[in-house]
């Protein structure tokens, strides 16, 4: 049935793309070296305004320090990191684009109730705003608990309301799920999507699921030495489901590619 | 009246439990209390060596209705109180500068280092010529005691803030004053505090031996001047108090740990 809906669902999936609420990245020959051992060399990137992209890769292949060097968190050696703004509208409204980074980590207060953890470094003035928002990632009771009473899953939806609050052009999302259990997974990776496609910021998400990949983004960039290793568009109409055969063929390819370089196991195998 | 009698067996065995958890931390104290004035009494301990309970007692009653004691206790307190401001507020000061700041670590933190291992109590010969036996003398040698335990966990605590929050404040755009006091601080405190229990414990046993040595006033030299006449029974007194001021320091600090850690559950109350 996602045949007769595919094409509608595209016009859909390409209209949220020309929101002007996000900005484009440009990534240009960047180079990152660690203590002499290289994690990015000569690295190219664009993403486009409102356009979700995931970066996948096995562990340690330079992908979290890509979006740290986006944020702002990571100096490159060498090589430029545009954040810009082609309609000019953030510019204009607000001077500069907001970046806002969601950890692997919540990465909230411990010593700060919910609804001040949301508030980090806003006036008091946007308390309705910040209220809105932890409603909208559906803990708005939970507002004046503190953090250690809350769920692994709880927590990051915090840290994502805390980012949404802001209203950011660019989400950076550094494994945000990865220590959630698969239907926790399943639920924030809905909300993620939902609060992209209602507010059309640009989405960068780091993660080791291709399936989580492939289900969320626009495009999945598969990093490997240092290097892009497939740059893959992925065409299939939202919400996604796992279940159908394309999506299933678009992983078999992307994780086949993963696993490729791998003699270990294929000696083993 | 038989009406009640249907449900309450589970009641009846939960009780006993209670009763005996809250009374057993006493069974101890209490036995030897009844011990003691039994051997007063009996004649096996001269009142000379240790007075009998009921002479302390009495001996209390004493002195607090002549308002000497109150006096005395007034005078500890605040040379205590006052030491542990001075020189807990330089620590806390001086730690959040060593190790905020690179540069104040590399110059100040090798001096503080080797003070520190200067026991306070082999000052006084020291301190006694340079302040006499007034009220500074007094008050310098609890600050210099407090300092330390105040210092080195501020110092440990700052350093020891979760490095994954601070580079979170900053994404937010917290820097210089808002991310010492988001960040920095909160993160610090418990080790603060456990800097402070600590001086809480030393402040009393510097002053009760600086003011053994060389005090006209307080617990210390009420004590001292007891030992003169024999009076067996208002030293007791004094040692006694000294108990009941520490305790009751320990329970302010237990305090302020339980309202400012109050977010952390190693800290909250079992209700």
């Amino acid at each position: 049935m996602s045949v007769t809906f595919s094409s509608k669902q595209k016009e859909i999936a390409t209209q949220h793309t020309r929101c002007s609420r996000g900005v484009s990245v440009a990534i240009k020959s960047v180079s990152i070296a660690f203590g002499g051992r290289t994690v990015l060399e000569n690295f190219d990137v664009e993403v486009s305004a409102g356009e979700f992209v995931a970066i996948v890769g096995r562990s340690g292949c330079g992908k979290s320090t890509l979006l740290r060097s986006v944020a702002g968190l990571e100096t490159p050696q060498s090589g430029t990191i545009i954040v810009a703004d082609p309609a000019d509208y953030v510019t204009k409204a607000h001077g500069k684009p907001d970046v806002r980074v969601m950890f692997q980590d919540s990465r909230l207060l411990p010593w700060r109730r919910i609804l001040p953890n949301v508030m980090l470094g806003l006036e008091p003035a946007l308390i309705p705003q910040a209220r809105k928002v932890l409603a909208q990632v559906g803990l708005a009771e939970r507002a004046d608990d503190w953090p250690a009473t809350l769920s692994g899953g709880q927590r990051q939806r915090v840290a994502l309301a805390r980012a949404l609050v802001h209203d950011p052009n660019l989400l950076l999302l550094d494994e945000p799920l990865g220590s959630l259990d698969a239907l926790t997974r399943i639920e924030m990776q809905q909300l993620i999507e939902d609060v992209w496609r209602g507010r059309g910021f640009t989405a960068m998400l780091v993660t080791h699921d291709v399936a989580e990949a492939i289900s969320l983004a626009d495009r999945v960039i598969l990093i490997e030495g240092g290097r892009v290793a497939l740059d893959e568009i992925v065409n299939l109409p939202r919400p996604r489901t796992r279940g159908s055969a394309r999506f299933a063929a678009l992983e078999e390819r992307i994780l086949g590619r993963v696993l490729q370089r791998r003699p270990a196991v294929e000696d083993h195998w | 009246m038989n009406q009640p009698q249907k449900h309450p067996p589970v009641k009846t065995q939960l009780r006993p439990g209670i009763l005996a958890k809250q009374a057993l931390p006493w069974i101890v104290p209490v036995a030897l209390l009844i011990a003691w004035q039994w051997a007063s009494s009996a004649g096996i301990l001269p009142g000379r060596f240790l007075p009998s309970p009921r002479a302390v007692v009495s001996s209390f009653i004493e002195l607090s209705a002549s308002g000497e004691l109150w006096m005395h206790v007034r005078v500890s307190t605040l040379r205590a109180l006052s030491g542990f401001v001075v020189g807990g507020g330089v620590g806390l000061l001086l730690g959040l500068l060593t190790a905020s700041l690179r540069w104040a670590e590399v110059l100040l933190d090798t001096t503080i280092q080797m003070v520190r291992n200067i026991p306070p109590l082999a000052l006084i010969p020291l301190v006694i010529l340079w302040f006499g036996i007034d009220e500074s003398a007094k008050l310098f040698l609890v600050a210099l005691g407090v300092f330390f335990p105040i210092y080195i966990n501020t110092f440990h605590g700052i350093r020891s803030v979760d490095r994954g929050l601070l580079e979170m404040g900053r994404t937010y755009g917290l820097s210089g004053w808002a991310l010492y006091r988001e960040i920095i601080l909160p993160g610090a405190l418990p080790s603060i505090l456990v800097g402070v229990r600590f001086s809480l414990g030393l402040m009393w046993v510097i002053l009760i031996v600086a003011e053994t040595i060389s005090a006209r006033s307080g617990i210390g030299y009420m004590t001292m001047n007891a030992r003169e006449f024999m009076q067996t029974d208002v030293m007791v007194v004094g040692i006694l108090l000294y108990a009941i001021l520490g305790k009751l320091a320990d329970l302010l600090a237990k305090a302020l740990e339980r309202y400012w850690l109050r977010w952390n559950p190693a800290y909250q109350t079992a209700r």
